[in-house]
């Protein structure tokens, strides 16, 4: 096929692709069609023709940020939620509390943890159904990450007089069995003790000064990622500068196995004008001639807005030694803004 | 496992569409829902997010009306595709009893298609069933696209990654256009409804 057919037969493809959603793939055509454009550098309009795709291609990569960072578990209306509950308790052949709880417990599946929280306090109240409900709720708040609602929560079990002793210790060891599957440090909890004799008056309430604060909350942010150091400074008012988030970057190579080709890159991460790229140990020969300090002259930074023309400073480059990405390489790189 | 209501004489069963992101299961049932009306008995109910994409499941109510003696009602349900919904994706499988596998005809998600079956295949295990047991009907979709030029796999080679094992009755559609769409749910029911008289001796 003529190179002009298969730009053409790429492109057609790349549209459809997008259209059906398919935007990797749809990515993965307008880059060949790019390459395949470069190579026949003499095809007359094909910067106009290129930068055309690069603007598709930032519309692609708007469409998956946006994709990628929706939330998977939605709070729905209360119509789908009475859907879900029932739709997924069986309610066949079992006793109305088997359905009642699994539908509490399908909510809690498809992420609607507020309703299920109250579906469950309601089953509370039936004797067959306390213990598991009980679990249930303290699962929805670790699952919500309010650790301090489920030590609370629990707390105030051992002075509600509809559970027993037994019951308690089931509860007790269940709230202590996830938080050490969690890491929390149990020690730092001191969870109220169940009162010894069932049915009897609790021994206390929950105690004012009960170390609950020392546990680190479960949605504790990771410490933040260590990132260049030398970030060039450039702010035009004294402060902290803004920068555009960048999705990807083109970098284009004036030494190596890639010399006089932009080769595009995701950014993995960025604070500032700092980010990260992640590069796949297969194709360590494009970064090989990089190290700390090495600049870039030329890079086109592509953020949901706009495209950049820019440079930067290569600030590390380091292997992953563990983990998924073990092998692959991490690139920092500082930007500098032409 | 459907219910079976003797006293009413009353069949329930749960058919499951599955397969690949973006292969066309929730426009089958969108088909099936404009197309079907006598059929239909409620709204179609779609849990999906950014971008189309199904995020928990589509649900759509039918009612096939008395087949010997029996009130036989059918729930048509579609997984959510993208890899990373797995666990929702088997919540929806619980007790199913027939299984339309759409696979994308795009010569591009060639793998997709068999990671989904290697994906129903391990789902079902987890319930107790097996893929080469249940109800299933495999369509393959998207065949109108051939027309507009677009690489697509041939018959032959889909049944040869697909169905080589399964021999499963496979159906070239266009759910967008609806040709295949009525073949596929017709030949699912049927099987489904066969299968479900021998397991509960029903109409014998």
């Amino acid at each position: 096929m003529d190179f002009r057919e298969q730009i053409k037969s790429l492109l057609k493809e790349a549209e459809l692709y997008q259209q059906q959603g398919l935007l990797n793939e749809a990515k993965e055509r307008y880059r060949k069609a790019t390459d395949l454009i470069k190579q026949n550098a003499h095809i007359p309009n094909s910067q106009q023709l290129i930068a055309k795709i690069v603007q598709k291609v930032v519309g692609l990569n708007q469409a998956m940020e946006r994709i990628n960072t929706a939330t998977s578990k939605p709070q729905v209306s209360d119509r789908k939620q009475d859907l879900i509950k029932k739709l997924f308790s069986s309610g066949r052949e079992t006793s109305s509390d088997d359905a009642d709880l699994e539908g509490a417990i399908a909510l809690a599946k498809f992420g609607q943890f507020e309703r299920a929280l109250q579906e469950f306090e309601r089953l509370l109240d039936r004797e067959p159904l306390r213990v598991a409900a009980a679990k249930n709720i303290l699962r929805c708040q670790l699952e919500l990450d309010a650790l301090d609602a489920a030590v609370d929560g629990y707390g105030a079990w051992t002075q509600d007089p509809r559970f027993s002793a037994a019951q308690l210790q089931k509860v007790k060891f269940f709230l202590e069995s996830r938080l050490k599957k969690s890491g929390r440090t149990l020690d730092a909890l001191a969870l109220e003790e169940p009162r010894k004799p069932a049915g009897t008056a609790p021994g206390g309430g929950v105690s004012a000064d009960r170390p609950a604060q020392g546990i680190p909350p479960a949605s504790s942010p990771e410490p933040p990622r260590a990132v260049a150091e030398n970030r060039p400074s450039g702010s035009a008012h004294g402060g902290e500068e803004e920068y555009l988030d960048i999705n990807s970057v083109g970098i284009l190579f004036d030494r190596g196995p890639q010399k006089g080709r932009m080769v595009e890159f995701d950014v993995s991460f960025q604070t500032g004008n700092a980010i990260n790229l992640i590069i796949p140990g297969k194709d360590r020969n494009v970064i090989d001639h990089l190290e700390a300090g090495s600049r870039l002259d030329d890079i086109q930074f592509f953020s949901p807005i706009a495209i950049l023309n820019g440079s930067g400073v290569v600030t590390a480059k380091t292997r992953i030694k563990s983990g998924p990405k073990e092998g692959d390489f991490s690139l920092d790189i500082a930007i500098i803004r032409s | 496992m459907a219910t079976f209501n003797f006293k009413n004489r009353e069949i329930e069963c749960k058919i499951v569409y599955y397969g690949p992101g973006r292969c066309g299961k929730t426009t089958n049932l969108e088909y099936i829902f404009h197309t079907y009306k006598k059929q239909v008995t409620g709204e179609m109910v779609s849990i999906d997010t950014e971008g189309d994409r199904t995020l928990f499941f589509d649900f759509l109510p039918m009612g096939l009306g008395k087949i010997r003696g029996c009130d036989v009602k059918v729930q048509l349900y579609t997984v959510p595709g993208q890899v990373q919904y797995s666990s929702t994706r088997k919540l929806v499988l619980k007790e199913v009893d027939g299984i339309v596998f759409v696979a994308d005809s795009l010569e591009v998600r060639r793998d997709k298609n068999m990671q989904s079956l290697k994906d129903l295949h391990e789902n079902l295990k987890s319930y107790g069933l097996s893929v080469l047991n249940i109800p299933l009907v495999l369509q393959y979709n998207k065949r109108d696209l051939d027309a507009e030029g677009i690489p697509l796999m041939p018959i032959a080679q889909m049944d040869k990654d697909l169905n080589r094992q399964l021999k499963a009755p496979a159906f070239p559609a266009s759910a967008l256009k609806g040709d295949g769409v009525g073949a596929t749910v017709t030949e699912i029911l049927k099987r489904t409804l066969l299968s479900l008289q021998k397991q509960l001796k029903w109409a014998t």
